[in-house]
């Protein structure tokens, strides 16, 4: 059967009417699809801007020589100047001790600490940007293998190894989410299914009168799958709300923590498109919840 | 008792009384030998086999156990027969399919002894749902029901909720619910059962107001005094046997 408009407004405004004759389960429904969606919002976030950590290591060319403490600083400008002759390098920089200190006094966003230091632990290094097609696998390590040969080079770190690593935390932080994903679906399924197949049972009574004078399994149909997409939308709506919520209140608090595991870069919460995503879920849990409880509906 | 009689289980088709046989239009229901049980030992119906023409309109009496609300439910598809076909406006109900049921019953109007109006709706509403479920527009929605509500006296109550009328008043209301899409059949299940003898007249007057306009009308009763007075074709029930094919004018 093919709507018409008129019956388009008649679904909804009977969709809208039994929401809101039977509140509480209505409530209890919005309330358990917004409390799938923070965790699973959550995650999406962390994925999210773990991704994008790793994102911007791979673009970044950089690797970093750190060099011997008792070196003069002519000798580091003079191995600076033979780095910079090396295959693939396109740009060198060297950072003296006292310019690591300021960088990483700025990063703490104050110095109390480090005034207390009384001699500055951080060594020189020199910054060396690679020619882009060079950032990654065999001439990478060639380029890091050349400036770990070069004497006064006490460590060379272009992030290899812990890049790997972070790249698997996030494989595993991605797979946990598909897994309590997966346990939060069914979850709300089964209680939208049941919020809904209550709601059938209450108007039984209307849904005989109305398959009575001619309406069809459609039109009988068609305002549960409303009532369910209506309270996944609002769960999923709320959800993100309640989301946001804790990632203003959170973010502030974790402070320091967040910017060692986040690379001193600010966490970024979910994109417009990601948050629609997240609420047309929760719309699309409603919608499957409601079309299971129908299902098996049966009106004579 | 001219054209009175008991009436056998004729294997070669439907019986007609002279009455029907006077009728101008075609059968609009067929009954050929149907049977309907509910399982072994239940038998509601047996070896039915009738034929109702346009316009008519068929008084079913019997007592509690004859078989008329089982007969009504095949009419509409509420049930199927364990036996025997039906032909309703052309269709054969007993092979119906589910999706075909709606269109049926959008042509067939059905009054109940409990009147089935929607508690949480108007008057206007309850009477109106014939029409939205066609996805009628909603101001032809309004216009008919409001005339509909009008030719049975209940035009000024039509936003009042059907708990505050009275059960006369509540059966108009279902009466006006099950005219308003000008259906060909019309069947009443006991309509008047919980009236009281003059609200029972004013139903049976719109009842016998629709047969007049063209309307089959089966209206199912163990009320006597109503059969007679109206003096109409009259099928007698018992045990699930048509007994009698009574013609209007030998009662």
């Amino acid at each position: 059967m093919i709507a018409s408009f008129h019956q388009i407004v008649y679904f909804v405004r009977t969709a809208v009417g039994g929401l809101r004759a039977s509140p509480l389960p209505t409530l209890v429904s919005i309330a358990t699809i917004a409390l799938a969606v923070v965790p699973l919002g959550g995650l999406l976030i962390i994925t999210g801007n773990m991704g994008a950590l790793l994102h911007r290591h791979g673009e970044s060319r950089q690797v970093t020589a750190f060099l011997d403490a008792d070196l003069t600083p002519d000798a580091e400008s003079a191995l600076a100047r033979r780095a910079a002759e090396l295959d693939d390098v396109t740009r060198v920089e060297l950072v003296t001790r006292e310019a690591a200190l300021e960088r990483f006094r700025e990063r703490l966003g104050g110095g109390a600490l480090l005034d207390a230091l009384e001699e500055n632990p951080l060594p020189a290094s020199i910054e060396v940007t690679l020619a882009s097609g060079a950032a990654r696998g065999a001439a990478a390590e060639a380029a890091a293998a050349a400036l770990r040969a070069l004497p006064g080079v006490e460590e060379v770190a272009g992030g290899e190894a812990w890049v790997e690593g972070y790249a698997r935390a996030l494989a595993l932080v991605r797979s946990a989410g598909l897994a309590l994903g997966a346990i939060l679906a069914v979850a709300t399924l089964l209680i939208v299914a049941n919020t809904v197949r209550l709601a059938v049972y209450a108007r039984r009574d209307e849904l005989e009168i109305l398959a009575l004078v001619g309406a069809s399994r459609t039109f009988l149909r068609v305002p549960y799958l409303i009532e369910g997409a209506i309270q996944g939308t609002l769960g999923g709506m709320l959800g993100v709300g309640l989301l946001y919520a804790l990632f203003q209140i959170a973010v502030p608090q974790l402070g320091d923590a967040l910017d060692l595991f986040l690379g001193w870069s600010q966490p970024e919460f979910l994109s417009s498109a990601r948050s629609a995503l997240l609420v047309a879920s929760g719309a699309g849990f409603g919608l499957l919840g409601a079309t299971l409880a129908v299902a098996r509906t049966r009106v004579s | 008792m001219n054209g009175r009689g008991p009436v056998g289980p004729p294997r070669s088709g439907p019986v007609r009384s002279p009455a029907t046989r006077r009728a101008g239009g075609d059968p609009l229901i067929r009954l050929f030998h149907v049977s309907k049980s509910y399982g072994p030992g239940s038998v509601a119906l047996r070896d039915l086999s009738v034929e109702v023409r346009k316009g008519e309109l068929v008084f079913l009496s019997g007592p509690s156990g004859a078989g008329k609300t089982t007969l009504m439910k095949l009419l509409f598809a509420a049930e199927r027969p364990t036996e025997g076909q039906i032909l309703v406006l052309g269709r054969n109900v007993a092979r119906l399919g589910e999706r075909r049921i709606p269109a049926l019953r959008r042509r067939i109007g059905v009054v109940f002894q409990d009147f089935k109006l929607i508690q949480t709706r108007s008057i206007e509403e309850n009477v109106a749902l014939a029409l939205q479920v066609l996805g009628r527009p909603p101001r032809e929605v309004r216009s008919k029901a409001f005339a509909m509500l009008r030719r049975v006296g209940l035009q000024h109550r039509r936003h009042e909720l059907p708990a505050a009328l009275s059960g006369g008043e509540q059966q108009r209301v279902a009466l006006a619910r099950a005219l308003v899409n000008e259906p060909a059949i019309l069947l009443a299940d006991e309509p008047t059962g919980n009236l009281d003898a003059e609200l029972t007249i004013e139903i049976m007057d719109l009842v016998a107001a629709a047969a007049a306009r063209g309307t089959t009308v089966l209206v199912a009763t163990h009320d006597q005094a109503l059969i007679r007075r109206y003096a109409r074709r009259t099928l007698r029930l018992a045990g699930g046997r048509l007994l009698e094919d009574i013609p209007g004018g030998s009662i």
